[in-house]
């Protein structure tokens, strides 16, 4: 485990997210509202560079919505440009299949830096 | 334009000891791209097209399609490759040696109604294919255009390059064709493919049209109209392609099934051999079962490969459907759901098997060289 400086919290803004190389890793650093996220920059379905997908919300449509569909967790969801398969950047879980999940990386910000643990 | 930039190392060696060829890829075949090679008064059509902003294989007059679903944000954008040194670089880094051209909005080729304008753009789109793709960078080859709105045209088109060292097959339009391939109209494309020795590639693409089985109109989403169409396409038209004696009939003639994955394959392998022995007196040209003719002269290109959870289930239906020697690689790139080397790579296989199915299947059924430094 080895704490990793990406930069200052300034340079990642909320709502925006981006590409840091931590030695031979590539890490996907995401800012949700404030609230930082990492996670590795390969899709577990056929390795494409998944934070480089963009971010968004998405649709729901349940007993809770009354069955319409409504756009929901807008800037919580980070999408694999390769296939489109959906991933909720807080957890690494895909919302399409319990198999595709990636893994979290810890984020917290020290001294006004932004810092990752791998 | 997203481009692969993420490939595990892992994979390097093992790849890059065999030869890839990749069945299925697309070129960018716009309207202002093909309007210099069309002959008038189409090419002032094609130029009327050129420039306006449709949408990818939505273009009306030139790939006519219902675009039926609202955008919603956060899909994966579209991807097109629009010259051959693109396609060459972009192959080249999902480790692929050779690629076999398909069109991107020529897909959609036999939906056009008006015969002569498609023998034109059918003309114009091979021209095009030779001079802008298959003449300047190794490793990219193409199928000639049959169009199927005028068979005697199409018969010609592939008498005419059919000793093009780059043109290895006949693209069979199938998205929308009607009737469907195996009708009698259309043997004189089975024969002259047959006589030039080039394999005939069927390859559809999602399409809502009153032509069977296209019918997709009732479907609320593209989810649904996505997961039909290819396959029922292939059905359909291997059905039509075996009912009216197509294998027997032009007994050289080899047939390539493009872009609905593989597993549908035993099905209707298992489905039509059961019918045989009940119908054989209405087909007595077929002198074996349906299962014979797919596994001496058919071949699959995988993608969309199924992925299920065991890939060992997968191993098994490439078996059923005859063995590796039936499975071409596809990749459909630079396509929505275009499947790295990888998606094959990974499968529970011999390493033999994987060697045919990545590119000897294919440099043999399309008589291509083995690139320098392979094999």
């Amino acid at each position: 485990m080895t704490d990793h400086v990406v930069g200052p919290v300034e340079d990642f803004p909320p709502g925006t997210h981006r590409l840091v190389q931590l030695g031979r890793i590539e890490v996907g650093i995401f800012n949700v509202a404030g609230v930082f996220h990492a996670l590795p920059n390969i899709c577990p379905h056929q390795f494409g560079p998944l934070c480089a997908g963009t971010v968004n919300g998405t649709t729901a449509c349940s007993a809770e919505t009354n069955w319409t569909f409504a756009w929901v967790r807008q800037g919580e969801i980070v999408t694999c440009p390769w296939h489109g398969i959906e991933f909720d950047i807080a957890t690494g879980q895909s919302l399409s299949s319990p198999r595709l999940r990636v893994r979290t990386y810890p984020v917290r910000v020290v001294d006004g830096q932004v810092t990752v643990t791998i | 334009m997203s481009t692969p930039s993420t490939i595990e190392r892992t994979d390097r060696a093992t790849l890059a000891d065999m030869v890839v060829v990749d069945a299925d890829v697309h070129v960018n075949d716009t309207p202002g791209a093909l309007a210099p090679y069309c002959e008038e008064p189409w090419r002032l059509s094609l130029e009327a097209l050129d420039g306006a902003s449709y949408p990818y294989l939505q273009v009306p007059g030139f790939a006519p399609n219902m675009r039926l679903d609202p955008p919603i944000p956060g899909q994966h954008a579209n991807r097109s490759v629009s010259t051959a040194a693109e396609m060459r670089a972009e192959l080249s880094e999902l480790q692929i040696d050779v690629g076999i051209l398909f069109p991107d909005h020529m897909l959609l080729f036999a939906a056009i109604p008006n015969p002569e304008y498609a023998t034109a753009l059918a003309q114009a789109y091979n021209r095009w294919l030779l001079e802008e793709w298959l003449t300047r960078e190794p490793g990219l080859y193409g199928v000639v255009l049959a169009c199927p709105q005028n068979p005697d045209f199409a018969a010609r088109e592939i008498e005419r390059y059919a000793n093009e060292e780059r043109v290895v097959g006949v693209y069979l339009p199938t998205a929308g064709v009607n009737p469907l391939w195996g009708d009698r109209r259309y043997d004189p494309i089975m024969a002259a493919a047959e006589a030039a020795n080039l394999p005939v590639c069927l390859h559809s693409v999602t399409l809502v049209s009153p032509a069977f089985p296209c019918q997709l109109d009732q479907f609320e989403n593209h989810f649904a109209r996505q997961v039909l169409s290819h396959a029922f396409a292939m059905m359909a038209n291997l059905t039509s392609i075996v009912h009216t004696g197509v294998p027997a009939r032009f007994p050289e003639l080899r047939i390539v099934f493009t872009e609905a994955g593989i597993a549908w394959v035993p099905y209707m392998m298992w489905r039509m051999d059961k019918y045989y022995n009940e119908y054989r007196r209405l087909v007595p040209f077929l002198e074996k079962r349906p299962s014979d003719y797919i596994t001496e002269r058919m071949w699959f290109a995988t993608q969309p490969i199924e992925e299920p959870d065991d890939l060992k289930d997968l191993v098994v239906t490439i078996d059923l459907l005859g063995g590796p020697e039936r499975i071409l690689f596809a990749s459909d790139w630079p396509h929505h759901d275009f499947d790295h080397p990888r998606a094959i790579m990974k499968l529970p296989m011999p390493a033999a098997a994987k060697r045919r199915i990545m590119g000897e299947n294919a440099l043999e059924l399309f008589g291509i060289p083995a690139p320098a430094g392979k094999l």
